[in-house]
């Protein structure tokens, strides 16, 4: 039922450099409305040479494997929407979806991680069966992928929800994954070059991946993701925007280059910046957090040193000429020279006319020479014009040249006005005009220009700013004698940079804090300065207001004045240019940077006033970028260089490293001379200062993954995006987080380091986990010999907030100790607990083996100490057994078993979605409906409702698909819709004519083996008519390709050799279809996972391989067979076998979905075991739920009851059965598409066991209940006592009973509450009131109920049944006998398949376990089917389990049954098996080999029924008499393949 | 940075090295301490167990007293450390008894451990260490007040606290990991009764010894005193040897130490069990 694939894609529009095209929210449901999103940035972020983040077209229209159908149905306007949202991708949001998907609606399933699979894919084993978790899983994983019916939507939450079943109109909120799913190949290259590593929270933080990296191997969708919470805050404090994580973190990889690269995107002076920037990103830097910042201005200095030393600059070559509009720009400082970069980089034609002689600006005379030496200066300055920037120098705007002409006359498109503040402020006191008075800026022109004049006497500068500093220690190096600063602030006041201070200080220069200068004296010349001491330079705002104490003054004797106060642009310049000014700087449009003249913009310190080179640079890089657009009639967005959001810094957990600094020029050797003083730091020490940076965004944006994704998937600039569906359901399965067993620090968990929790273990065990399955202690990384387990880590604490039963743990650590053992055979395996809850199915023999045959030792206790020994990372662990004493042993490993908790994200989820949690965060439903909210329409699956393990989750999800499928049974199938193909081409007779096409996958094959070659090589091949090379085999546009090939030269066959079948034979099956060739007509090579990713090293050997891989495809492909699928009809109506509250509660299902349904049940009347139970957990009777049921399925049309009934016969085959039934008024046959079996069990009565029969006083729990139904239970004053374990956990039944140890405790509750002084007592050997019915565990004891326990080896006696009864106990704990004198013994008796089941397998063969219950087809994943398709369990009949346990699986069980009956025809495959009846000999070899049950002998010879088949070829391959073929299959086919592997075509 | 002073009656009595050491340390760093005018008993000796209005009231009113100059409060003792903290959450909370006025909400009360752990003042730390505790192997040894309860102190590593472990780690000493950084020392019972006390004790000094510590360290008065004692009459009666001993040493005469302050050979001289000999051995002193 797949759709067709867009017939019409169109190609990608190329992106144009530096604009970004508008975001398409992920995955858009045809329906979906993008509202509200934070509005991507579009215009022109860069337009440095590398094209910005994600520019870079990919393969047009790519699209991956199982690409879906992208026009569905729309959605009508008004009535019920026939899709249902899925909340969560774990097992059972999965199952949910695959069930709905296969029921008839369409599924949008939304998945707050970046892939599904939700924890069952961290998981080693799944328990009992100890199958390997990812290979159980990954089925699935792949039919959800490729299901057209299923969008899956990663990263993705509800936001809100509004209207009602069975319309919600639902806001979901998508997180970008800046990868592109439909784009993304999976080759892994980005995670390659990504520098960024974290710890891999899949392995529990054991090892690490990328910020560029794919969740797991067999993730779905099968994409990368980039993990970028945003942009770094040291990013958001550049003015100019320099990636600078991103440069760190190169550096620390030692990729220098690229890092140079990726500044110069944003800044064209590293070099410059290296040395004098002002570096806001270090004051931002997460690091000052928990230390010092990075010394991040020293790294960029290195490396524009390093790339200096090693040869000539690697600077980016600029663009082609694209326009003849020529832009001038004058003035030749920071901010004019990056304009003048970046527009020569985009291929526009510059002019810098500069007033100075040379180029710099400020840099060269305003910045000494013993920070920013000339020649580091001049290159970079050089760099810059060989970019082809002309330059005209000293010419003066408004002397020698007008702005007027250049605009006019010169015929520049646009003039970008950079000039500087070269002008010194005066201080307005007498004498500042006298000799020996020198301003600043002019000071420091002369120098930095050549004019080494030297200076006599004591100097004094008069200013605290970094240009004063400058001043006075150029003054000292010119010789004057003294130099001495006055400047008002204080020191920690001084607005100069700290360091330079500190320097200034060092070169013995005094610094008089707090004094303002009242007068220069002197006649003539200059002899002193008066000052008066300044009491305060800012206000209570900050604002510079400086305030003075007439009264205190002094006078310093000094030869030279230097006023160094400030500087502005000269008023002159304004003037000139006539444009609009304000404050003393031009007045621009804050985002273009135009002024009030036409063509004209502005920038740096003429619009800033004077401000760091950092902050020119920023404006140049705007202009550049405006006026690049300006002059193709555009106008910069509001947007332009917008980052993504600002992350915080990332100082948890961080460790203290101390930042390194850069040596100094000793102070004694600067005098008299410009040397540079800083040194640099070492290539050492960058590396080491670089992995000091913490990472705060993760992403770094170092753009590296852009670069080398030839699938053009990656986009830096995706952004955050709301979206708005429409649908008709909603299940919520969000899953559970583990328990932080750090909040229990007593357990040492992250303080010990061989403390572990099971999830660690999990992975530790795990082959693709951070030890490739060899198990490994962190300390020490040996194999651990002694390991401990300890339960309920976060469990069953009543201290309040997690008093429940996290229900998985005992099995988890059972199967781990088991699997330990396995691992590594001789290992001594301990679990500490407080009762071992074995209560499901399989688990008690489970339980029994581990201690059996694998020798694991339980011990029952409360753990009162965790300590590490310091020398040897043991562990020690302390405890109190249950005789009061102190143990003590030590072990190798702990591993905590740490519980369920519900996620972090459900209080949100409960809020949004207008649902109810419980105390704890688990959703709060129904008793009698567990996937039932408050919300019609909202239902809940796996963990969600309440602790599970994965086939009760299975169960939950397939009830909660059931009953989103009731509430739309109106609009089942009309968001769905059937594909038409073309008529088949038929190929019989014609000779093979096979197509070739060998994948590149990017460079994932192509880089190990010679895909040209191959293709020569194929083509050399018997029956190719054509074969070439692909880079994506797998995207849209190559299927258009193929497709046209198949046209073009007439193939019959077609071969693609690329990767694994496992995910892409369904796709390019689906191509050939679409050509209107039969899917059966396609062969796979894999040349990729098994051939260039495992011989990646072994090149030669890996071409031979693909070669004859491809031999072999072809070979086989020659000889395919076009297979026919024939269709069916589904008779859409259901057979309930059993009518108890499984059956009945089934057939509610069934038939509230829309289906007819036939129950048949065995006794006069409906109802089973709960006619006679009326208590429940909570507090209601289930003997009226059962009752009312039945009164409103007898008044259902759809459903027909015959009692007193039994299935007889049964034929057919999944959609069309044909099953014969017995009635009291006779037999008759029904036809139906999908049975259930809800048989049910009995509960024992147990003659014979401690006196029962014996006394009425002693009776079970259920004939307690059904003798006094109202409650009045007659305890009298010595109370109840009762007895566990009745025939459960016993040899001949060693199955737990899983009901009677809630039901006792329910029980004693009860009598409790109503008799408090009357004793109840429970003898029991362990409490299983697992999940959360360990609520009412801990109310019967705070109730005061009595808790005996006893083993197998010492029951509890009966005695003297007459009379005074008397029941006789050893209490462990007081060590010694009890004896107890009821009025009212309880057996709680255990439950027992029913009798007549064995009859009914037989009929319906139908497999069944050992211990008499049914058999379902996988324990795990697939728990409410059986192996025979379309027969369903559920209830008793699969095993002991509560009540509503046995309603979720019923549900479930109808949920099944729905996708079967929700299909309108089915498909009888054509790769089945087939007899030969001439062959046949009867000899029932196929029949036992047949896991499923399906050849029968009919007149001596086998038949297989086609429509029962499931192609496995088991028979076939066990056939004597090679007397059955599987079609697809056959040996034929398999001796083509195989022969040419060892005959090569070679001569042929 | 300037804080208010509260020492507490320890510090001006028996353990007069660590309100040398005290001073002398924040001096070095630039912490100005002023202290609380006419301060008075925390109430941790025995007032605070009297329960009853006493014991909030006692830690009040040098709050009070300390709320006059607004300054945060740093108490050296980790037993005052509890009752001021106890006292300054039940103001915030609202449940000081009646009648008890003048607190300032937004003052805080601080450890000196937690002052000097600040991120800043390590820096500043490691910026003025003149002689690294190179070769000297401590244990950071916090006891009970210093971070229990947690409702009090606020903390969330109650099982782990690393702040002492930082200092030290700033310090250039070994800092070994052990499992005994916040178990009882018994203190509390230290007259009434020596037996249980002294078989803490020597658990203590025995998993010292195991981690391969030279000194115990400590921020509290109370564990120096009670595990100084125990141990010496335990070597007195003949219970340990003399080999056995791990001296204690406040965390903040090993900062004298390490910022070359001259006055700490004294500071040293008064412990019962001598930390002079192994301090020498290693270079220290």
């Amino acid at each position: 039922m797949s759709k067709p694939p867009d017939k019409d894609i169109k190609p990608q529009p190329l992106r144009p450099l530096g604009t970004i095209s508008p975001l398409k929210p992920l995955g858009t449901l045809g329906t979906g409305r993008t509202i509200g999103a934070s509005k991507p940035p579009s215009g022109n972020r860069s337009i440095s040479l590398t094209p910005p983040a994600g520019a870079k077209p990919g393969p047009a229209g790519a699209k991956p494997a199982g690409a879906k159908p992208e026009a569905a149905p729309a959605v009508p306007a008004t009535g019920p929407v026939g899709s249902v949202l899925v909340v969560g991708g774990g097992i059972g949001g999965m199952q949910a979806s695959l069930d709905l998907a296969e029921s008839g609606f369409k599924v949008l399933l939304a998945e707050q991680g970046s892939a599904v699979g939700g924890r069952m894919v961290q998981l080693d084993k799944t328990f009992p069966t100890n199958d390997c978790s990812m290979c159980t899983i990954s089925p699935r994983l792949v039919a959800l992928g490729l299901h057209p019916n299923i969008q899956v939507m990663t990263q993705t939450t509800l936001k809100k929800v509004s209207g009602e079943a069975p319309r919600f109109e639902v806001t979901l909120h998508h997180e970008p994954r800046y990868i592109d799913t439909s784009k993304c190949k999976a080759c892994g290259e980005c995670e390659k070059v990504c520098p960024i590593v974290e710890t891999n929270a899949f392995n529990m933080g054991m090892d690490t991946r990328k910020a560029a990296y794919k969740l797991y191997p067999q993730a779905v969708p099968n994409a990368y993701v980039i993990e970028k919470k945003g942009s770094a805050p040291c990013r958001h404090a550049c003015p100019s925007h320099v990636s600078v994580q991103g440069y760190v973190a190169l550096t620390r990889e030692g990729k220098y280059a690229e890092a140079l690269a990726l500044i110069r995107r944003d800044l064209p002076l590293p070099s410059v910046c290296g040395r004098i920037c002002v570096h806001p990103c270090e004051e931002a830097c997460g690091r000052n957090e928990v230390d010092e910042a990075v010394s991040i201005r020293a790294i960029k200095r290195f490396l524009a040193d390093y790339e200096l030393e090693h040869g000539a600059p690697r600077l980016p070559a600029p663009a082609a000429k694209r326009t003849d509009k020529k832009v001038a720009i004058i003035g030749a400082g920071p901010a004019g020279l990056t304009a003048a970069n970046y527009l020569a980089l985009a291929g526009v034609p510059v002019t810098i006319y500069e007033a100075l002689d040379r180029p710099g600006g400020m840099l060269v005379a305003g910045v000494p020479e013993y920070r920013l030496p000339r020649k580091v200066l001049d290159q970079e300055i050089q760099a810059i014009l060989d970019l082809g920037v002309d330059l005209k120098t000293g010419v003066r705007l408004g002397k020698d040249f007008g702005l007027a002409d250049l605009t006019g006359k010169e015929g520049f498109s646009a003039v970008f006005v950079s000039v500087g503040a070269h002008t010194s402020r005066k201080l307005g006191v007498p004498g500042e005009d006298l000799d020996g008075v020198i301003h600043g800026v002019e000071f420091l022109r002369k120098a930095g220009l050549g004019d080494r004049t030297g200076l006599a006497g004591k100097v004094v500068v008069v200013g605290g700013g970094n240009v004063a500093v400058d001043v006075a220690r150029t003054a000292y190096r010119l010789g004057a004698s003294s130099v001495e600063m006055v400047c008002l602030e204080a020191r920690e006041e001084m607005p100069a940079h700290f360091e330079e201070v500190e320097e200034t200080l060092e070169e013995g220069i005094d610094i008089l804090n707090g004094w303002g200068p009242k007068a220069i004296s002197g006649e003539g010349r200059v002899t002193g300065i008066e000052l008066i001491k300044c009491t305060r330079v800012f206000d209570e705002d900050r604002r510079f207001s400086p305030q003075y104490d007439e009264n205190e003054t002094r006078t310093v004797q000094a030869d030279i004045v230097i006023v160094a106060i400030g500087q502005a642009v000269d008023p002159a310049l304004f003037e000139h240019m006539g444009a609009a000014v304000e404050r003393g700087a031009f007045k621009v449009d804050l985002v273009t940077l135009e002024t009030s003249i036409p063509k004209v913009f502005a920038g740096g310190d003429a619009v800033s006033g004077p401000k760091s080179v950092i902050e020119a640079v920023a404006m140049g890089k705007r202009a550049a970028a405006s006026i690049n657009a300006f002059i193709d009639g555009a106008r910069l967005d509001e947007s332009y260089d917008q980052l993504a959001k600002k992350v915080d810094g990332r100082t948890e957990n961080a460790e203290r490293k101390p930042r390194l600094k850069q040596g100094k020029l000793d102070p004694a050797r600067r005098a008299g001379n410009f040397d540079e003083v800083a040194a640099g730091l070492t290539e050492d020490e960058v590396k080491q200062e670089a992995s000091r940076c913490l990472r705060c965004a993760v992403c770094s944006e170092c753009y590296q993954c852009v670069a080398v994704c030839d699938a053009g998937a990656i986009n830096h600039d995706d952004r955050p995006s709301d979206e708005v569906v429409d649908v008709g359901a909603i299940v919520l399965a969000p899953g559970f987080e583990q328990f932080d067993a750090g909040k229990l620090g007593e357990f040492g968990y992250g303080r010990h380091r061989n403390v572990v929790t099971s999830l660690d273990f999990e992975r530790l065990l795990s082959s693709s986990g951070p030890s490739e399955g060899h198990v490994r202690r962190p300390s020490d990384h040996e194999e651990p010999h002694k390991i401990a387990w300890i339960q309920c880590i976060g469990s069953r604490d009543s201290r309040g907030e997690r008093d429940y039963c996290s229900a998985v743990c005992c099995m988890f650590a059972t199967k781990q100790a088991i699997l330990s053992v396995d691992h590594m055979p001789g290992t001594q395996t301990t679990i500490f607990f407080m009762d071992v809850r074995a209560y499901s199915k399989g688990f008690e023999g489970y339980y029994d083996r581990a201690r059996e045959r694998y020798g694991v030792k339980y011990v029952r206790s409360m753990i009162s100490r965790v300590d590490e020994d310091p020398d040897t990372g043991d562990i020690e662990i302390s405890w109190v057994d249950e005789n009061g004493a102190i143990k003590k042993d030590r072990f190798d490993l702990l591993v905590l078993s740490t519980g369920l908790s519900p996620s972090a994200s459900v209080r949100e989820l409960a809020e949004v979605t207008g649902i109810d949690l419980d105390r704890f965060g688990f959703a709060k439903t129904d008793y009698f409906d567990p996937m039932v909210t408050k919300r019609r329409g909202v239902f809940v699956a796996g963990v969600f409702e309440g602790p599970k393990d994965i086939p009760e989750t299975v169960m939950s999800a397939a009830g909660a698909s059931a009953l989103s499928s009731a509430v739309l049974k109106d609009a089942r199938g009309t968001l769905i819709s059937e594909k038409t193909y073309p008529e088949e081409r038929p190929v019989e007779g014609e000779d093979p004519r096979v197509g070739v096409f060998v994948c590149r996958c990017g460079i994932n094959i192509a880089r190990v083996v010679d895909v040209p070659a191959m293709v020569e090589f194929a083509k050399t091949l018997p029956n190719v008519v054509h074969a070439e090379e692909n880079l994506y085999t797998c995207s849209a546009d190559t299927q258009k390709k193929i497709a046209a090939m198949i046209e073009e030269h007439g193939l019959n066959r077609v071969v693609v050799a690329s990767c694994t079948p496992r995910t892409h034979e369904p796709l390019f099956r689906e191509t050939c279809r679409d050509a209107g060739l039969n899917k059966y007509l396609f062969e796979m090579a894999n040349i990729r996972d098994q051939c260039s990713w495992v011989h990646f090293d072994q090149v030669d050997m890996a071409n031979d391989k693909a070669r004859d891989l491809i031999a072999m495809a072809v070979r086989r492909a020659a000889v395919l067979e076009p297979l026919v699928e024939s269709p069916y009809d589904v008779v859409k109506h259901a057979l309930v076998i059993g009518g108890g509250l499984a059956g009945l509660t089934a057939a509610e299902t069934m038939a509230t979905a829309g289906y007819g349904v036939t129950v048949v049940e065995r006794e006069a009347e409906p109802g089973g075991m709960l006619r006679r139970m009326h208590y429940e957990v909570d507090g209601t009777d289930p003997h009226r739920h059962v009752e009312a049921l039945v009164a409103r399925l007898r008044q259902d049309p759809l459903v027909t009851f015959h009692t007193g009934s039994r299935v007889v016969d049964a034929g057919g085959h999944v959609g069309h059965f044909r099953s014969t039934i017995e009635t009291p008024g006779g037999r008759f046959e029904v036809e139906h598409g999908a049975t259930i079996v809800a048989t049910g069990a009995v509960e024992l009565r147990p003659a014979g066991l401690y006196g029962y029969g014996t006394d009425d006083r002693i009776m079970t729990q259920r004939e307690m209940e059904d003798r006094y139904p109202g409650g009045d239970i007659p305890v009298g004053k010595n109370g109840v006592v009762m007895i566990q374990c009745v025939g459960s956990r016993e040899p001949e039944y060693p199955y737990c009973s899983r009901t009677c140890c809630t039901d006792a405790v329910r029980n004693a509750v009860r009598i409790k509450e109503k008799h408090p002084d009357v004793p109840v007592t429970i003898l029991y050997r362990d409490i299983r009131t697992y999940g959360l019915r360990e609520q009412i565990y801990t109310r019967a004891r705070k109730l005061g109920v009595g808790f005996i326990r006893f083993t197998p080896d010492m029951r509890p006696e009966v005695v003297g049944a007459s009379g005074t009864m008397s029941v006789r106990v050893r209490d462990p704990i007081l060590d010694r006998f009890v004896v107890l004198r009821p009025n009212l013994l309880l057996l709680s008796a255990g439950l027992r398949p029913d009798p007549e089941a064995v009859t009914l397998s037989k009929v319906l063969k139908l497999p069944m376990g050992q211990d008499g219950f049914f058999l379902e087809a996988h324990m795990k994943l697939r728990p409410l089917d059986f192996a025979n398709d379309g027969v369903f369990l559920c209830g008793l009949a699969h095993g002991p389990k509560n009540v509503d346990e046995i309603i979720m699986q019923a549900r479930g069980a109808a949920g099944r049954a729905g996708t079967v009956l929700g299909k309108d025809r089915l498909y009888i495959s054509g790769q089945i098996s087939e007899v030969n009846g001439d062959k046949c000999v009867g000899c029932l070899t196929c029949v036992r080999a047949c896991p499923y049950g399906v050849p029968t002998i009919v007149d001596r010879v086998a038949y297989i029924d086609p429509a029962s088949c499931q192609g496995c070829g088991a028979c076939a391959a066990a056939c004597p008499r090679k007397a059955i073929v599987t079609h697809h299959q056959s040996d034929a086919q398999y001796i083509a393949k195989v022969r040419d592997l060892f005959a090569p075509p070679a001569g042929e | 940075m300037e804080l208010s002073y509260y020492p507490g009656c320890s510090l001006h009595g028996t353990s007069l090295e660590y309100d040398e050491s005290t001073r002398a340390v924040c001096s070095a760093l630039d912490i100005e301490l002023s202290e609380i005018e006419d301060w008075s008993c925390c109430g941790a000796s025995s007032g605070h167990a009297i329960g009853g209005d006493l014991a909030l009231a006692l830690p009040a009113r040098n709050l009070a007293l300390a709320s006059k100059k607004g300054l945060d409060v740093v108490v050296p003792c980790a037993a005052c450390y509890s009752r001021l903290r106890a006292a300054q959450v039940a103001a915030r909370e609202g449940k000081l008894p009646e009648g008890i006025e003048g607190i300032r909400p937004d003052i805080d009360v601080k450890s000196l451990l937690e002052v000097v752990a600040m991120p800043r003042i390590l820096s500043l730390v490691a910026g003025k260490v003149t002689k690294a505790l190179t070769g000297l192997d401590a244990v950071a040894y916090y006891g009970c007040l210093l971070v229990r309860p947690a409702y009090v102190t606020g903390r969330t590593d109650i099982d782990d606290p690393e702040d002492m472990d930082a200092v030290l780690g700033v310090l250039g000493a070994g800092v070994r990991k052990w499992n005994f950084k916040t178990v009882c020392c018994g203190g509390g019972l230290a007259l009434g009764r020596a037996d249980i006390v002294e078989r803490l004790v020597f658990k203590i000094l025995a998993e010292a010894r195991r981690s391969g510590a030279d000194v115990i360290v400590t921020a509290c008065p109370m564990c120096l005193t009670n595990l100084e004692t125990r141990m010496f009459e335990g070597v007195r009666a003949g219970r340990i040897s003399k080999d056995d001993l791990v001296p204690v040493v406040y965390f903040t005469e090993l900062m004298g130490i390490a910022l070359g302050i001259p006055s700490v050979d004294g500071w040293f001289a008064r412990h019962l069990v001598d930390p002079r000999p192994v301090l020498r051995s290693r270079g220290l002193l």
